[in-house]
């Protein structure tokens, strides 16, 4: 094959070569950004939150009543409420809480060591911590593991109104930017003394993994206003069925209640990412688009070229170039292009990366995404030119002689 | 001179349906696509009231009792400073208001069913500073009081959009009456209350007295900061418990400064009595860079505009080689026509009829493109919904890209056709 004589071809037709150079750069680019958002997406999603995602179902709930204004008549509602879910076949354990981990918003506080008052200064994130209402069960209903101490008992729940200091429970993370490698078990701080502590959990997902600092105190019941989410522990086998039970039991207790919705934390978890998912499914609807876009171009391109150079392709023809000769000799062509359009492809997703992370968080573009958006440039590209290919190889030599 | 060429083109059209067809669907999806971003750029970035917006102040102060304040002034007030802020008659207007939610039904209604409502609790400057738009009735008078305005959405749904005035409504076991409905009112974006990611939430469902709901304990259903522990929202009076945003109607420079000077007094006073351990930093910010200060417009989207230029710039490029092809297997007629008397100039203007032509076709097909790639937004990214809308500006603005992109993709086609030489195309 005379590379030479296929670069004189493509500099006879510089314009649509440049364009279609350009457009398969541009492609090229969004290709590989795209995918790099799908995989963060996707890697977000699949990280590992400490908690027990499989089992657990959420519901949350609000009274439309004003009788809930009385607090005792709400107390006791919740307490039956816990009481007929915990009766639901498959459920292992029911507890409710103001806020589920996986949240950027929430109630927060701010937690130093007693002795150390100058803590929070040091460390921003001890400013907003994520204070979390609950009672005893929590941690069997939402499979948290313990790195020391206990968790929250019944007798942590003080008097309504008591001004007694609390035992609280914080998560690890916390516990180190508190106490370091030191036992945190006993220690008093401007929140409460620590029982326990909760081993490697997420609470937001946006902050870094060394800063999930959250605290846990037993005072839902007498907050009882706040507690907008049972939480189940269901046996996985039984959970489509415990599903579909939770609603009707909790409205057979009190039905003045409106229940936004029930979900797995699996859902949780992709409800929390779904611009980001969103956003991924966006740009690879874009991508699909542009191949489409791309494949015409590539048609278009070799199209025009048969037809301008009917006459020259004729004479090679007639000259002794067999058909596979042609074919092979217009594909040769076109790769040529693509080679060129990915090499300033890969400026062009750089480029890309660097400007879209002005806006969003993505990844930096690995070779092996490049390689394999190459690998479908040339694949969808050779498809639109395939055609067009053996048309041209199917011209007969005998159009050599019919213009002069 | 003009039918002649349309006609030229119409039959140009029919000659290559399919290369026709292909430009038209490139140059419709790339301007569909593009158009339907924008539109969800200019909600976000838009001025949600031109009239008065920079008019319209929102105040932040620095009054944190201790050192340690989470941000820098902050945007959520004090009862007492929002109550000095009400009390000044510097501004036409103000307005000091907390977000909370009800449940609402009609009290002589016999069904239990209540309505999930959002509420605004606000002093009565409200309504005249945000020109909320009354259908019956007017705001009320006092801050104070069981009465209450609601939104056109509510009353559709509870009183199926009649004139509700002087109903009585159930709002979480209270009796409260009704002295105004408001029309249909959308604020994109939702300057009154743009922080905590509100800026596109729709507006509120009921407007109560400020005192009202803080007496009734109506939850606060935004950001709070406090250092101290409260029992409700009954307790905030005298504490210090920030929860409440303050909006002024200031209306030429003197009274901005004059109102200015009145804050930075109040602090003044508030720093004798040692009150105010931080530095005294009020700030004023008019409706517009106030929202540029919060960043609402979605980044996500912003990229993904980014992304849709490209798109378009390929669809271009796309459709000029696709019509350069056209051009090129219709040298013949060009030739004959040249040669039968048709100047250079008349075969540009025969083109430039045929892309503007195909452009304003293409233009109506990009803009139900792009009402159909706005309704796919939604589907991925379900918190734009209430911004989604296409506005007549922008169903212009898709008219005349369309019709650039579809000029522009014809250009060097038509600069080469007008190169042939007349005896090498009909020889």
């Amino acid at each position: 094959m005379n590379i030479k004589a296929l670069f004189k071809s493509l500099l006879l037709r510089k314009f649509t070569t440049g364009l279609l150079i350009l457009q398969l750069a541009i492609t090229l680019g969004l290709l590989v950004n795209s995918s790099i958002l799908a995989f963060d997406a996707k890697g977000k999603i699949s990280q590992i939150t400490g908690l027990d995602n499989d089992n657990i179902l959420f519901m949350s709930t609000q009274p439309t009543s004003g009788s809930y204004r009385d607090l005792d008549y709400y107390r006791s509602i919740v307490t039956q409420d816990i009481e007929k879910l915990n009766q639901l076949f498959g459920v292992n354990s029911v507890s409710i809480t103001n806020q589920l981990p996986i949240a950027t918003q929430g109630m927060s506080t701010n937690i130093h060591d007693l002795d150390n008052p100058d803590q929070d200064r040091t460390d921003k994130y001890l400013q907003n911590v994520q204070y979390i209402l609950t009672q005893e069960n929590l941690a069997d209903a939402m499979g948290l593991t313990l790195a020391e101490g206990r968790f929250l008992n019944k007798a942590d729940q003080f008097d309504f109104g008591s001004e007694q200091k609390r035992n609280i429970v914080v998560t690890e993370s916390l516990k180190r930017a508190l106490y370091g490698d030191e036992s945190a078990i006993g220690q008093e701080t401007n929140i409460g003394f620590i029982v326990g502590v909760i081993k490697g959990i997420t609470l937001d997902p946006t902050l870094p993994s060394d800063k999930q600092y959250g605290v846990f105190v037993n005072t839902v019941m007498e907050y009882i206003f706040t507690g907008r989410f049972y939480v189940l522990n269901v046996e996985p086998q039984q959970m489509a069925n415990v599903r579909s039970l939770v609603s009707e039991t909790i409205l057979a207790v009190q039905a003045e209640r409106d229940i936004f919705r029930v979900f797995t934390m699996q859902e949780h978890l992709h409800r929390f990412y779904r611009d980001d998912t969103g956003l991924a499914d966006l740009f690879l609807l874009l991508c699909g688009l542009m191949l489409f876009i791309t494949a015409i171009s590539s048609y278009a391109y070799s199209q025009f070229h048969i037809s301008r150079q009917q006459k020259f392709i004729g004479i090679r023809r007639a000259l002794g170039a067999r058909k596979k000769d042609i074919l092979f000799y217009v594909l040769t062509e076109n790769w040529l292009v693509y080679s060129f359009g990915c090499l300033l492809g890969l400026v062009v997703t750089i480029g890309f990366n660097i400007l879209l992370s002005q806006y969003i968080s993505l990844s930096k573009p690995d070779i092996a995404l490049f390689l394999l958006a190459i690998g479908v440039i040339f694949m969808s590209g050779t498809v639109a030119t395939w055609f067009p290919a053996v048309r041209t190889s199917n011209i007969p030599p005998v159009i050599a002689t019919r213009t002069v | 001179m003009l039918s002649y060429n349309l006609k030229l083109a119409m039959h140009s059209f029919k000659r290559a349906p399919s290369l026709y067809f292909l430009v038209l669907l490139t140059l419709s999806v790339g301007v569909g696509l593009l158009c339907a971003n924008l539109a969800l750029v200019s909600s976000m970035a838009g001025d949600p009231i031109p009239e008065k917006s920079g008019q319209l102040f929102h105040v932040s102060m620095n009054t944190w009792p201790n050192d340690q304040p989470q941000s820098e002034p902050f945007h959520i007030l004090r009862y007492r400073e929002a109550m000095k802020i009400s009390e000044s008659d510097i501004p036409k207007h103000s307005a000091v208001f907390y977000a909370s939610g009800v449940y609402a039904r009609d009290s002589e209604s016999e069904s239990l069913k209540r309505f999930d409502s959002s509420v605004r609790a606000t002093t009565p400057g409200f309504f005249p500073l945000t020109k909320a738009p009354f259908a019956y009735g007017n705001g009320f008078a006092k801050s104070s009081g069981m009465e209450v305005v609601i939104g056109a959405a509510l009353n559709q749904k509870i009183f199926a959009g009649a004139n509700s005035v002087g109903k009585t409504l159930e709002l979480d076991g209270e009796l409260l009456t009704i002295t105004g409905v408001l029309k249909p009112w959308s604020l994109r974006p939702l300057f009154y209350h743009a922080t905590e990611g509100r800026a596109f939430n729709l507006t509120d469902d009921i407007y109560v007295p400020l005192e009202t709901a803080i007496d009734l304990g109506w939850s606060i259903h935004a950001r709070t900061s406090t250092t101290v522990s409260y029992k409700g929202v009954q307790f905030t009076r005298d504490r210090d418990v920030f929860y409440l945003q303050a909006w002024v109607e200031l209306e030429d420079k003197t009274k901005q400064e004059a109102f200015q000077n009145y804050l930075d007094n109040y602090s003044q006073t508030l720093k004798d009595a040692g009150e105010h351990p931080l530095d005294i930093l009020n700030e004023l910010r008019d409706v517009n860079t106030w929202l540029s200060e919060l960043k609402i417009v979605d980044q996500k989207v912003l990229a993904f505009t980014l992304a849709s230029v490209l798109f378009l710039c390929v669809c271009v490029f796309n459709a000029s080689s696709l019509l350069l092809s056209r051009f090129h297997s219709a040298k013949f007629e060009v030739g004959l026509r040249r040669a039968i008397g048709a100047s250079n100039k008349n075969i540009l203007i025969q083109g430039f009829t045929e892309s503007v032509l195909l452009g304003l076709v293409a233009g109506v097909v990009s803009l139900l493109l792009s009402w159909l790639f706005l309704k796919l937004s939604i589907t991925f990214l379900p918190d734009l919904a209430n911004i989604a809308v296409l506005d007549p500006k922008l169903l212009l603005l898709g008219m005349l890209l369309a019709l650039v992109t579809s000029v522009s993709s014809a250009l060097y086609p038509l600069y080469r056709a007008n190169r042939f030489t007349i005896s090498a195309e009909l020889k």
